[in-house]
C-alpha cells in the first residue's frame, strides 16, 4: 500500500515537473584544430539508453569520455536532479561541422537533442599554463653526438664512429627511437653491439653532463675523397621538470618528446700514396704478418701436400685478397679454403685470415713453388711493406708409372718387370764444338758447284767415249797417225836439222839403224846392205819397201857430201817416213 | 812458318774450350753449378758452340730452379741435334717445372707425314746427302755407259733413276727444312709473368698471362712488341724483353 503510495506521488511529482529537458552543450562553437571541446548531454529526468551521436562521422575525435554525472538537490523542499553524459572531443578536420543528435529515453519515451554547428579553424596557439611549462628546455640539455676517431684517415684505415647522447642530470630519458639510421656510403662498416645502455658521466661544453653511447660503428673507407657519414637520427621522450612541486618540494615532471639528429659528418679520405706503390699490393693496410707453410715437402706419388698462406695481424683483413701461389704445372693445385678468424673491435679489425691449398703432385722430380710477395700499407710508418716468403722445394720421390701397374689378370704371375722409369740425363763428358757463326752448306756456292760437277761430268764422259770409238773405226788416220807416232820416235832428230842438209842426214842414217836396231835385234856393225835385205826379206818384209830402204840408207851417205836442195831434203824425210811405217807394219 | 803459328793457334783455342768444358763437367760433379755455368758460358763466349755444351748448360740451370734459362739451352741443343733422347728427357723435366701447362695440338695428316721426315736431319746435312747422291750418280752413268753386258746396263739405268729421284727428294727436303727454321722463330719467355696483350700497346686488356719457360713462336713484331702464338695456338702481343729468341 505504502509501496503505491510513493509511486502515487512520484508520479504526481513527475507529472508535476513534466517538462523534461534533453540538451547537448558545448564548451565552444569555434575552436582552433589543435583545441578540444567539451561536451556535455543533459537531462533533467532520469533516463535510459543513451546513444551518443557518432563523433567519427561528424569530424570528431573523443579524446575523453564518456563520463556520467549524477546530481540531485534539494533546495527548500524543491529537488532538482541532473544527469548528464559529457565527451571531451578533438576535431580531427578543419571547416563547419555538425555534432549529430543524441538520444534517451525517459519514461518510456525517447528524446533527441538538437543539432550543433561547430566551426574549426586552424590551429590555434594554445597558452599554456604558467605552472604546467617546463621550467628548463629540452632543446638546451640534450645533445647526440657523433664522436669520429680521425677526420683524415687513409683509405682503408679504420675509423670509429661513437654515437652519443648527452643529456643534463635535471631531465630523464624514458624512451627513444631511431628514425633513420646512419649509411655509410663508400665505407666498409661493422657495428659493434652495445648489450647495455649505461649512463656515463661527462664533461660537455664545459658542462657536467650525463651520457649514454648508443653506437658504435668500426668504419673502412673503400674510396678516397671526401665522404660524408649520413646522420643519425633519434626521437626522444625525455622528462623535464615544471616549475610546479609536489608537497614534497620535488619538480613536477612533464612529458616531453623531441628529435636529435647527430648531424652528417664530413670525412676527408686520403688516397694511399703512389709513390713507391709496388705492382702487387692488393689493398691490406694495417700491420701484418705474412707466413707460407707446407704440411710437408718430401711426398710420394699420390699424396698430397697442403700449403698455407695465412696473413695475421690488425688491418682491413676481410678486404683483401690473400696472394695465390705459383706451382710448376706437375704440381696440381685445387682451389683454397678459405678461413677468417677476424674479431673487430673499436680498434679494428684483428685477427688470421688464411687459404688452404691442397697440392696434389702428378710426377716425380724435385719442384720449387716460388717465393710469395705480400705486399701492405703500414700506417705506422706510412710506407708500403713487402713480406717475401721462402721458396718452397718440394721432393716427389716417385713418378706417377710406379702406380700405374694394374694387374689384368689375377692368376698371371706376377713378373719383375723393369720399367724403365725415364731418369733426368746426367751431362755429357765429350763434345765437338763448332763456331756459332756457321755459314749455311745448303745455298752456297760450294753446293751449287757440287751438285752441278757430276752432272756436267756426264757430257765428258761421252765425248771421250766417242772420240775412242771414233778414233778406233778411222783406219787412214790410224796409218797417219802410226806413221806419225814412228817418225816421232825415230825421225825426231832428224825432224830437227831439216833445214840443215850435213846434221839431217847423218840424224836421218842413225833413225834409220836405231829402227833396225830396234825391230830386227841385230846391232850396228853387222849392218850390211846384203845382210840387212836377208833379214828384212826373211821377216816378210815387202821387197820394194826393202829396196826403198836400202837406196835411202845409200842416199843418205851420198847425199851427206852432194849438194841437196831443201825440197829434197823434205822429200827424203817423208820417204823415211813412209818406208818406216810401212816396214814397221810388215814386221810387226 | 806463319800458317803453322795460326795452326798451333787454332789448336791452342780448341783444346782451351775442351778444357772448359771438362772444367765445367767437374764443376757439375762437385754439385757447383753456378761455376759450371760460368765456365761453359765461356766457351759460348769464345764463339763455339755443340749441342752438348748447351745440354749440360740446361742441366746446370735445372738443378738450380731456373725454369727459363734450362729450357731455353735444351731447345738450343734440340735445334742442332734434334734426336737425342736425353735431351728431350731432360727437357721434358724442365718443363714440369715451368708453370704454364699449354696443350700442344699435334699437327696431323699429309703436313706432319712431310714435316716429321724432313725434320729427320738438319738442312746442311740434306744437301751433303743430296751431293753424294749426285756423286753417287756419276759412278752409277759411267757404270751404265762402259759396261758391257746388258743386265748391268739395265742395273745401272734403274740406279740413276732411283738416285735422280733420291736427290731431289734430298734437295727438295732441304730446301723445306730450310724455309721451316727460317719461318719459325721460337723464344723462350724469361719474365717471371708477363701478361699478353690483345693489342700491342700497355693500355690494351691482356688477353692471358704467361710465366717464365713458356715456348712461343714469334709471328710479327712491332716496335718493341712481338705477336706470338702458343703451341695451342692462341696468339697476343708481349714486349720484347719479356723473351728470349732461339734463333
Amino acid at each position: 500500500m505504502k509501496r503505491v503510495l510513493i509511486l502515487t506521488v512520484l508520479l504526481i511529482s513527475t507529472s508535476l515537473f513534466a517538462q523534461v529537458q534533453f540538451e547537448a552543450k558545448v564548451s565552444k562553437n569555434t575552436l582552433g584544430l589543435n583545441e578540444k571541446v567539451r561536451i556535455e548531454f543533459s537531462m533533467n529526468a532520469d533516463g535510459d539508453n543513451f546513444i551518443p551521436p557518432n563523433f567519427e562521422a561528424s569530424g570528431f575525435r573523443v579524446v575523453a569520455g564518456p563520463s556520467q554525472s549524477v546530481s540531485q538537490s534539494w533546495i527548500n523542499g524543491r529537488s532538482t536532479f541532473n544527469k548528464a553524459y559529457s565527451y571531451v572531443l578533438m576535431p580531427s578536420q578543419k571547416g563547419a561541422l555538425t555534432i549529430r543528435q543524441a538520444s534517451i529515453e525517459i519514461n518510456g519515451q525517447i528524446y533527441k537533442t538538437s543539432p550543433i554547428k561547430m566551426n574549426v579553424t586552424n590551429a590555434v596557439e594554445i597558452p599554456k599554463d604558467p605552472n604546467e611549462a617546463p621550467a628548463i628546455s629540452a632543446d638546451d640539455n640534450i645533445y647526440l653526438v657523433a664522436d669520429v676517431s680521425k677526420a683524415n684517415p687513409y683509405v682503408n684505415e679504420p675509423i670509429t664512429v661513437v654515437y652519443k647522447i648527452y643529456f643534463s642530470y635535471n631531465i630523464g630519458i624514458t624512451n627513444w627511437r631511431e628514425l633513420s639510421k646512419p649509411k655509410y656510403n663508400d665505407f666498409w662498416s661493422q657495428n659493434i653491439d652495445i648489450k647495455q645502455l649505461v649512463a656515463e658521466e661527462g664533461m660537455f661544453k664545459g658542462e657536467r653532463y650525463r651520457y649514454v653511447v648508443l653506437r658504435k660503428t668500426v668504419l673502412y673507407p673503400q674510396k678516397s675523397g671526401k665522404l660524408e657519414i649520413e646522420p643519425l637520427s633519434l626521437d626522444i621522450d625525455v622528462q623535464v621538470p615544471t616549475n610546479r612541486r609536489n608537497i614534497w618540494g620535488q619538480a613536477l615532471m612533464t612529458q616531453d618528446s623531441k628529435r636529435v639528429s647527430a648531424g652528417s659528418k664530413v670525412i676527408n679520405v686520403k688516397g694511399l700514396p703512389e709513390s713507391g706503390k709496388p705492382e702487387d699490393f692488393s689493398g691490406a693496410v694495417g700491420r701484418f704478418d705474412f707466413t707460407v707453410s707446407p704440411s710437408k715437402t718430401m711426398l710420394k706419388n699420390g699424396e698430397s701436400l697442403d700449403l698455407n698462406v695465412s696473413v695475421s695481424g690488425t688491418g682491413n683483413l676481410k678486404l683483401f685478397n690473400l696472394p695465390k701461389p705459383v706451382v710448376p704445372s706437375a704440381l696440381e693445385m685445387y682451389d683454397p679454403i678459405h678461413t677468417e678468424n677476424v674479431t673487430t673491435p673499436l680498434s679494428g679489425m684483428n685477427g688470421k685470415i688464411a687459404d688452404k691449398y691442397t697440392i696434389i703432385p702428378q710426377f716425380k722430380g724435385n719442384y720449387q713453388i716460388k717465393p710469395l710477395r705480400f705486399t701492405y700499407f703500414d700506417l705506422a710508418t706510412g710506407r708500403y711493406k713487402t713480406i717475401t716468403s721462402k721458396e718452397i722445394l718440394i721432393n716427389v720421390l716417385d713418378g706417377p708409372s710406379i702406380a700405374s701397374s694394374g694387374k689384368s689378370n689375377p692368376n698371371e704371375v706376377t713378373k719383375a718387370s723393369i720399367e724403365a722409369i725415364k731418369t733426368f740425363a746426367y751431362n755429357k763428358q765429350k763434345t765437338m764444338l763448332s763456331p756459332i757463326t756457321k755459314d749455311d752448306f745448303l745455298g752456297s756456292n760450294l753446293f751449287y758447284t757440287l751438285m752441278t760437277l757430276p752432272f756436267l761430268a756426264i757430257p765428258f764422259f761421252m765425248i771421250a767415249k766417242k772420240r775412242k770409238e771414233a778414233i778406233d773405226g778411222d783406219v787412214v788416220g790410224n796409218k797417219i797417225k802410226l806413221s806419225n807416232k814412228l817418225a816421232k820416235k825415230y825421225l825426231s832428230e832428224a825432224k830437227q836439222h831439216l833445214g840443215n842438209k850435213e846434221p839431217f842426214y847423218i840424224a836421218l842414217e842413225k833413225a834409220m839403224h836405231n829402227f833396225l836396231k830396234a825391230k830386227l835385234n841385230i846391232e850396228t856393225s853387222e849392218m850390211s846392205k846384203e845382210k840387212i835385205t836377208e833379214i828384212l826379206l826373211s821377216r816378210k818384209a815387202d821387197s820394194e819397201s826393202v829396196t826403198n830402204f836400202i837406196a835411202l840408207t845409200e842416199n843418205c851417205e851420198f847425199a851427206r857430201y852432194a849438194p841437196a836442195s831443201e825440197t829434197a831434203i823434205q822429200q827424203d824425210y817423208d820417204k823415211a817416213v813412209v818406208i818406216i811405217s810401212s816396214l814397221e807394219k810388215q814386221l810387226s | 812458318m806463319k800458317n803453322i803459328l795460326y795452326l798451333f793457334l787454332f789448336i791452342f783455342q780448341i783444346s782451351i774450350a775442351q778444357t772448359a768444358f771438362e772444367k765445367g763437367n767437374a764443376f757439375y760433379q762437385k754439385e757447383k753449378y753456378q761455376e759450371a755455368i760460368t765456365s761453359y758460358e765461356s766457351i759460348l763466349k769464345s764463339g763455339k758452340q755443340s749441342s752438348d755444351l748447351y745440354f749440360n748448360l740446361g742441366n746446370c740451370y735445372y738443378k738450380l730452379h731456373q725454369v727459363a734459362p734450362a729450357i731455353y739451352n735444351y731447345e738450343k741443343a734440340l735445334l742442332i741435334n734434334p734426336n737425342d733422347k736425353d735431351l728431350k728427357t731432360n727437357l721434358g723435366f724442365a718443363q714440369k717445372m715451368a708453370i704454364d701447362d699449354i696443350k700442344v695440338i699435334p699437327k696431323v695428316g699429309f703436313h706432319k707425314i712431310i714435316k716429321d721426315f724432313t725434320s729427320s736431319f738438319h738442312y746442311d746435312t740434306w744437301a751433303w746427302i743430296a751431293v753424294s747422291f749426285a756423286f753417287l750418280f756419276l759412278l752409277f752413268f759411267i757404270g751404265y755407259y762402259f759396261s758391257q753386258t746388258t743386265l748391268l746396263k739395265r742395273i745401272f739405268f734403274l740406279g740413276m733413276f732411283i738416285l735422280l729421284l733420291a736427290i731431289s727428294v734430298s734437295v727438295s727436303s732441304g730446301i723445306y727444312e730450310k724455309m721451316q727454321y727460317e719461318n719459325e722463330k721460337p723464344a723462350i719467355v724469361f719474365s717471371e709473368i708477363v701478361s699478353v696483350k690483345s693489342e700491342p700497346k700497355n693500355s690494351s686488356p691482356d688477353a692471358f698471362v704467361l710465366h717464365e719457360g713458356t715456348k712461343v713462336y714469334i709471328l710479327e713484331s712491332i716496335a718493341n712488341w712481338k705477336k706470338i702464338e702458343l703451341t695451342d695456338e692462341t696468339t697476343g702481343w708481349i714486349e720484347t724483353s719479356a723473351i728470349k729468341e732461339l734463333k
